[in-house]
């Protein structure tokens, strides 16, 4: 089996796409709540970055998007979509970003795409509700991002690791 | 996997962001949202009027006379027949820990808040 082979990269896609959306399910009726808005685990993010090291930004770009309107259709509404297509958006440019620097680990670019994921839903409530005052969440979303993006990152690389040494 | 040392150099720097932001967003706390300008005349409640609709107040005691200006989101006494012009004097106010207070005429404004400081924002 060639393992860079077109059919074998969309098959891992399509896993990682229904992955993907188990995730925000289960993310979705965890009820995990610090009281604030914004702050989530972003368990999601798992797979896309295992996807953007395993499979590439096509691949990964494609598995996010197609999950935040899965996820977004299903469990959140309208509404919900534009807050995660921003942060989604924002965080998946700024991890490609900080990968290409080459300097930064898996963690690094998590920790990264946690914190930008935070900022965009941030200024997509500024834009919404129209009031810059929103902003007092910044450092709340900031800590949140950062803290749920190094773990996640850790067991990003975790994963990686193991599915490198399993072969798959 | 392994942690490299520009990782950790991006966190302490995204942790010194946040902690900036949260020192400055402390010392700059004080503004009010959802703020009610609360008018009290001789101790008693003359009327409550929401700071973000710009409005004026005329309360009219006999022959005292004050007029309170709401604007942007500030409350100030425009004017006023009273004898030291104290309250007119005062300025601007948009905080809760400010208040106008024309004393010959025994007229107070204060900003209240509603219970909840922020609105919730949807995640």
């Amino acid at each position: 089996m060639n393992k860079n082979s077109i059919s074998y990269k969309i098959g891992q896609a399509a896993v990682m796409t229904a992955l993907a959306l188990i995730v925000s399910y289960i993310e979705a009726i965890l009820p995990f709540s610090v009281g604030i808005p914004g702050v989530k685990l972003g368990l999601a993010n798992i797979v896309v970055v295992v996807a953007l090291y395993r499979l590439g930004i096509k691949y990964a770009f494609t598995i996010n998007i197609i999950r935040i309107f899965l996820a977004g259709f299903l469990f959140s509404g309208v509404f919900g979509i534009l807050y995660s297509l921003a942060g989604g958006l924002l965080s998946f440019v700024v991890m490609i970003a900080v990968k290409q620097c080459r300097v930064f680990s898996i963690v690094g670019v998590s920790l990264a795409g946690g914190v930008a994921h935070n900022l965009g839903q941030l200024l997509t409530a500024a834009a919404l509700v129209e009031n810059i005052k929103v902003f007092v969440y910044f450092p709340v979303l900031v800590f949140s991002g950062l803290i749920f993006g190094i773990l996640i990152g850790i067991v990003a690389g975790l994963v990686t690791d193991r599915l490198e040494k399993a072969g798959v | 996997m392994k942690i490299r040392k520009a990782d950790i150099i991006l966190a302490v720097v995204i942790a010194i962001i946040g902690i900036i932001a949260s020192v400055y967003l402390t010392l700059h706390d004080t503004d009010v949202r959802n703020g009610q300008v609360v008018v009290y005349v001789d101790s008693e409640l003359y009327g409550k009027y929401p700071i973000d609709e710009d409005q004026e107040i005329e309360v009219k005691q006999g022959d005292h006379i004050n007029k309170i200006t709401i604007k942007d989101g500030n409350a100030q006494m425009t004017f006023a027949n009273c004898h030291n012009q104290d309250c007119v004097k005062q300025g601007k106010i948009n905080d809760m820990s400010k208040s106008i207070i024309c004393l010959p005429h025994k007229v107070v404004v204060e900003i209240q808040s509603d219970d909840r400081k922020y609105d919730a924002v949807s995640g």
